[in-house]
């Protein structure tokens, strides 16, 4: 096997135009066959959600699959901040042109444009169809939507709903989507895990899941499968993701054969509330709004054991205001992160941890007082006293950044469709609009735009030019036959090996080693060093893990277990990719290619472009393939913050 | 379509008839008590008053409504109680109110419902359906009631009785009468703590005014 | 770390049931060296781990966010519906809550709508069936017209996202003592009939949910308002007052 050029399969013409040409020149089904179509959606956050609902709204028969109890509990639940759409209402100069220009300058430079494109064009759409579903976003006194700047953006574009636009949003898509239950046109199933896809004749054609509830091990077969199943930042154990949030998924996707691409683009968000002991299981974030009036610092001297209001103004050392100058404390996530970890890393650390900075409002309270502080982060201000039980009005926050976000994911092409034919990625868990690294307020609009306004067209095309229903498929067929056997002997085995620790031991230990070498900044010897660790710790899992319980009734540790041996695969290839790419861009900081000023220095000229994992199987290295990126309408500059 | 005993099966629905008859309870509440203040002013006018309403024709309708109402509010009040106790087939190991909630007539009212209905029984037993004296009024004859009543407040286990039962009753409207406009749909921010004190403020008028006239009665016969 | 660092010894006794048929049975579990500030959920983490290296079965309990949005912890303490803090879920109560030598009770949701399927986990399917029946606005994705066409007076904007903010954890129903969800039902018939998209439907829309919601075995709401003060989100009972009487008048006036 040899690495590949992949083809994004990007339409022809001017950037503006390609889509509606695209969707002009698309094959269409005819409405009165559409109803002949299964359609398999795993996920039921944005991206599922309205690809479901539309799906179904077409015509098609759509089987809809969730972890939770509920389709409404998909993690897209807990997004805060907003969803961004260049509506340009409050007139200060945006355009569709522009969100496309930050979005590709956000991702440094390792998006593909078209995708990008797309996405700043169906935006508006999505807040108009958000509304007639009625979403209750926040409006002015004249009736009339309102909007807030977000992430460090230079116009107001971000529409949202309290701290709570991401619930809002799903909520939305959930309604769409029970609608069509209603109608019987989706059948839902929920506290399902998918454990693997079912490929016939090299298409996807279904998949095996497991009913939490019962234990049982289950067959779908459908003419396309859609994969919505979210990020994976919990191979590092502790994230801002949900509990559930898996690879599980994508992963097995990929080791039937659909290429995982940039898996080292983490999102590491500068503002959440640190770690504060072993028993720990996540990580809760603060919104970046706090930096708007906060001051990042920390003590001068390393063993400053002071209290931090008993520290005078000339032993505290405002890092980011000191270091960049214009931007302050609003620089992008990624530079307010690792800032955070050097002050760490120097032993300036605050805290019992020693492993946290101050975010300080001593100054915003004493110039506007603390009503106007408690109106604009009231809720935050409560929410970080009920977590740490310190009043923020009082002394300041601790924070440290956490994982939020992974813009990796399986490679897609123009279409959002997978190398495999048949199989669709769209939301979090495919790789394609954020690049290296992903505005605030874009997540929630890719999900969307995925689901709502791209494949409900793509798959109408592929459906009427593979006219995959010709094959009949049925859940008997042998390949279904021998992906339920493979995944019945792996929970096996999983539940025979009776070792002495437990999954969340072995999690642990796997989020240490990619916290420490895959994490914030990383190195060659580092990333090496991860990757046998990681081999090691893979090894010694599947010798001595202990998993209680049986496979026939609701078993919470065997699902761990069989997510987090996948994790342990996953964080290899993390590793790995974060090796190959020796170069530093948006999330990924390699510490052998930076700037004389410390800050992340990229190699266009030898990674303008997308790796894309190939599985070679459990002893052989996988193949790494690759996109190239070309940029015709946005040209490309080092990002300076100064 | 929905039929007409969908609609009245439902749980909301069941809950804004009780509501409306217990509001229109509240009415004859407010109505008895009136009537039966004239005990106050003296046998005479008390009785004339009790001629006055039994002699009427349309006394039969009325008590025929009167029942409707009493045995509409009741009947649903078991359905309803019935119905509930059904929706949590086990039962919590510990349960312990937040406190910020319901309150001790709210979550009593099958209870202080069920000492109205006993005490409404035992009441028509001894009234309505008591000793009948006679006596003149004006040259009247008619049924000397103002004598059944005295009489039967003689009795300081009948007073404490009666004002025990009024006291349930008035825990019963006390979150009833707010609770009937909740049901109806009559709920505003500007009027809710109006609501509430309205309710508090019935329940006292009833429990004080109701609870008097034993005693005033129980004077009355020592003369 | 909170200001209180002593490790606390806590008393639980846990309600433990195989499956839908078991009958179940309360647990006693000694657990030492609990941190103040661990959150609830953490302190059954630990617990858990503890019986996994034991070989014994964990507790199963559901969870997801940690951060209070999903819905989907739950848990009676001490027989409270997300325990004694007002507007906190589980996932967000601490253990510095609680004091040292506690017996803290934990009990699933019970209601006769929300079967027991094991030990602390419920199944809360009957309110996705709640929302199937009308709790929507009927519109498919398209070109609907631009957002801005539809002003929206502030005041209902912000109380129809005040009734949207449910986040469906069924706190309502486990809190009252009749087990009726009108509270979670009223949230969502509340916010659709505030905004002007939900009208059309409005009528058929409560007649619909309502009566899916009595068919599925809720009990009836006798105004109890255990609810809204177990509520995590703080929906108010004013959202079942406007269900009344948007019920009332669908009842009688709407033609279907
Ligand atoms: C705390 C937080 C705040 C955020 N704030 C913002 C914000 O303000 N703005 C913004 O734009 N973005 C934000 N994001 C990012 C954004 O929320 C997510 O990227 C986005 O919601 C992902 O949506 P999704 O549909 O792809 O996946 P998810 O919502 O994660 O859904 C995944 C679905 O897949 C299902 N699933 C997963 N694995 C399996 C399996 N094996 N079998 C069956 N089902 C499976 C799950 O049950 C779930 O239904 C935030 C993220 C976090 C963590
Ligand atoms: C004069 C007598 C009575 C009056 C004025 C009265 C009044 C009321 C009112 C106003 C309500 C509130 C209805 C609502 O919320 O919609 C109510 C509820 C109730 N009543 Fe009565 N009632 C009376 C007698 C009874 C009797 C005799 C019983 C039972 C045997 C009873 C049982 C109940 C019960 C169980 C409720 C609670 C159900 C609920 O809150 O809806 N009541 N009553
Ligand atoms: C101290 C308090 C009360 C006194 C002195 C009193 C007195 C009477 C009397 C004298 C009658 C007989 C009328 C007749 O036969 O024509 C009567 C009837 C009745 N009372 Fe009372 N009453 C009292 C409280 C109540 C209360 C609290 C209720 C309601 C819960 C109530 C309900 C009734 C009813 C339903 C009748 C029958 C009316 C009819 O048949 O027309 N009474 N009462
Ligand atoms: S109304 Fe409140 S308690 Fe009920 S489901 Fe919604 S959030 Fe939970
Ligand atoms: S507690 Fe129950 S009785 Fe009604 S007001 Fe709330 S649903
Ligand atoms: S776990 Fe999501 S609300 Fe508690």
């Amino acid at each position: 096997m040899t690495t590949k050029k992949l083809d994004g399969k990007v339409p022809e013409g001017p950037i503006q135009e390609k889509w509606d040409k695209h969707k002009f020149n698309m094959k269409l089904v005819n409405p009165a066959n559409k109803r002949k179509f299964n359609v398999i959606v795993v996920g039921t956050g944005l991206a599922g959600a309205s690809a479901a609902a539309s799906l179904a709204e077409l015509g098609y028969n759509v089987q809809s699959f969730c972890i939770q109890d509920s389709p409404r509990r998909a993690h897209s639940i807990a997004a805060q901040g907003g969803v961004n759409a260049a509506k340009n209402y409050p007139n200060d100069g945006d355009s569709v042109w522009r969100l496309f220009y930050d979005t590709v300058k956000g991702g440094d430079y390792r998006a593909r444009e078209a995708n990008v494109y797309r996405l700043a064009q169906v935006a508006n759409n999505i807040i108009d169809q958000c509304v007639a579903q009625g979403v209750p976003f926040a409006r002015d006194y004249g009736g009339f939507l309102a909007n807030r700047s977000f992430g460090g953006a230079q116009v107001s574009r971000t529409f949202y709903a309290r701290g709570q636009t991401g619930q809002q949003l799903l909520l939305g898509a959930y309604s769409a989507m029970m609608k069509e239950v209603s109608k019987g046109k989706i059948k839902l199933y929920t506290r399902r895990e998918m454990l693997d896809l079912v490929m016939v004749n090299g298409k996807a054609r279904g998949i095996i899941t497991r009913n939490v509830v019962t234990g049982e091990i289950e067959r779908y077969a459908a003419d396309a499968v859609l994969l919505c199943t979210g990020g994976y930042g919990n191979v590092y154990f502790l994230s801002t993701n949900a509990m559930a949030s898996n690879c599980s998924a994508a992963w097995r996707a990929h080791k039937r054969g659909a290429y995982f691409a940039n898996p080292c683009y983490t999102q590491i968000h500068p503002t959440c509330i640190p770690v504060h002991g072993d028993h720990q299981s996540k990580l809760t974030l603060m919104s970046e709004s706090l930096r708007n009036d906060g001051r990042v610092w920390v003590p001068k001297n390393q063993d400053d054991k002071r209290a931090p209001n008993d520290i005078p103004e000339e032993d505290r050392d405002y890092y980011l205001e000191r270091k960049y100058p214009s931007f302050g404390n609003l620089v992008p996530r990624d530079v307010a992160s690792r800032n955070a970890k050097q002050a760490v890393d120097e032993g300036k650390g605050v805290g019992s941890t020693g492993v946290a900075v101050y975010l300080d409002f001593r100054d915003a309270i004493k110039r506007d007082g603390k009503d106007v502080v408690a109106a604009k982060y009231g809720n935050l201000f409560d929410m970080y006293e009920r977590i740490t039980d310190d009043d923020p009005y009082q002394v300041p926050m601790r924070i440290y950044p956490a994982v939020h976000y992974t813009m990796g994911g399986l490679w897609v092409d123009y279409n959002l469709q997978s190398n495999i034919p048949g199989l669709f990625v769209l939301g979090e868990a495919n790789f394609s609009d954020h690049g290296a690294n992903r505005l605030g307020a874009s997540a929630l609009m890719q999900g969307l735009a995925d689901g709502y306004f791209v494949a409900p067209y793509t798959l109408g095309n592929y459906f009427a030019s593979e006219k995959p229903e010709q094959e009949k498929v049925t859940t008997d067929a042998p390949e279904f036959e021998a992906a339920h056997k493979e995944s019945r002997d792996k929970l096996e085995r999983l539940l025979s090996i009776n070792g002495s620790r437990t999954t969340d031991d072995f999690h642990r230990d796997l989020g240490k080693i990619m916290w420490e070498y895959v994490g914030m900044a990383r190195n060659e010897e580092g990333l090496k060093k991860a990757i046998s660790e990681i081999k090691n710790l893979k090894e010694q899992f599947w010798k001595d893990v202990k998993v209680t319980g049986t496979n026939t009734n609701i078993n919470t540790e065997l699902e761990k277990a069989n997510r987090v041996a996948d994790f342990l695969e996953l964080g290899e290839l993390m590793a790995r990719d974060a090796l190959e790419r020796r170069e530093s861009c948006g999330g990924h900081f390699r510490e052998e290619s930076q700037t004389e000023e410390n800050e992340a220095k990229r190699d266009d000229e030898n990674f303008a472009h997308v790796a894309a994992w190939e599985w070679q199987g459990e002893d052989t290295e996988p193949l790494r393939h690759v996109e190239e990126l070309s940029f015709e309408n946005v040209a490309l500059t080092q990002r300076s913050y100064k | 379509m929905r039929s007409f005993k969908q609609i009245m099966t439902s749980s909301i629905v069941k809950k804004q008839v009780m509501g409306v008859t217990g509001l229109l309870l509240c009415g004859f509440l407010l109505s008895h008590l009136a009537g039966n203040c004239l005990i106050y002013v003296g046998s005479d006018a008390f009785n004339t008053y009790a001629h006055t309403l039994i002699t009427n024709p349309f006394i039969y309708v009325a008590e025929a409504i009167l029942a409707l109402i009493f045995l509409s509010h009741i009947g649903l009040a078991l359905r309803l109680t019935i119905e509930n106790n059904k929706a949590r087939p086990v039962n919590y190991y510990m349960k312990t109110p937040t406190g910020r909630g319901s309150t001790f007539a709210s979550s009593t009212m099958p209870y202080t419902g069920f000492i109205i209905l006993v005490f409404l029984v035992l009441h028509l037993i001894n009234f309505k359906f008591g000793p009948v004296y006679n006596t003149q009024v004006n040259g009247v004859e008619m049924r000397d009631l103002y004598k059944t009543v005295v009489e039967y407040f003689q009795s300081p286990l009948n007073i404490l009785w009666y004002v025990f039962a009024m006291l349930a009753l008035g825990i019963h409207v006390s979150h009833g009468f707010w609770s009937a406009f909740q049901s109806i749909g009559f709920n505003h921010p500007k009027y809710n703590c109006c609501l509430k004190m309205a309710s508090k403020g019935f329940a006292l008028l009833v429990t004080v005014g109701y609870s008097a006239l034993p005693i005033f009665c129980y004077f009355q016969g020592a003369k | 770390m909170g200001n209180n660092t002593q490790s606390m010894n806590i008393h639980l006794k846990v309600w433990r049931q195989k499956d839908r048929l078991d009958k179940g049975n309360m647990e006693d579990h000694k657990m030492d060296n609990v941190s103040p500030d661990m959150s609830f959920l953490e302190m059954l983490d630990v617990l858990n781990e503890k019986l996994v290296r034991e070989g014994k079965d964990p507790i199963a309990f559901d969870h997801d966010c940690r951060e209070g949005i999903c819905g989907m912890c739950s848990l009676m303490i001490n027989g409270q519906a997300h325990g004694p803090e007002s507007e906190t879920t589980t996932c967000q109560l601490h253990m510095r809550k609680f004091k040292n030598g506690d017996t803290i009770v934990v009990e699933p949701w019970r209601a006769r709508a929300f079967p027991v399927e094991k030990d602390l986990m419920v199944d809360r399917s009957a309110f996705d069936e709640i929302i199937a029946a009308g709790g929507f606005v009927n519109v498919n994705t398209g070109n609907p017209q631009d957002a801005n066409c539809l002003p929206i007076s502030k005041e209902n904007a912000d109380l129809a996202m005040d009734a949207a903010a449910c986040i469906g954890c069924g706190a309502c129903v486990a809190s009252c003592k009749n087990a009726s969800a009108m509270l979670f039902v009223s949230a969502k018939v509340s916010q659709l009939a505030l905004l002007p998209q939900g009208q059309v439907e409005a009528e058929e829309r409560v007649q619909s949910m309502v009566n899916k919601m009595d068919e599925l075995g809720f009990g009836n709401c006798t105004n109890e308002a255990e609810c809204e003060a177990s509520c995590p989100k703080g929906i108010n009972i004013s959202n079942i007052a406007r269900m009344n009487r948007d019920f009332l008048k669908a009842s009688i006036v709407s033609k279907s």
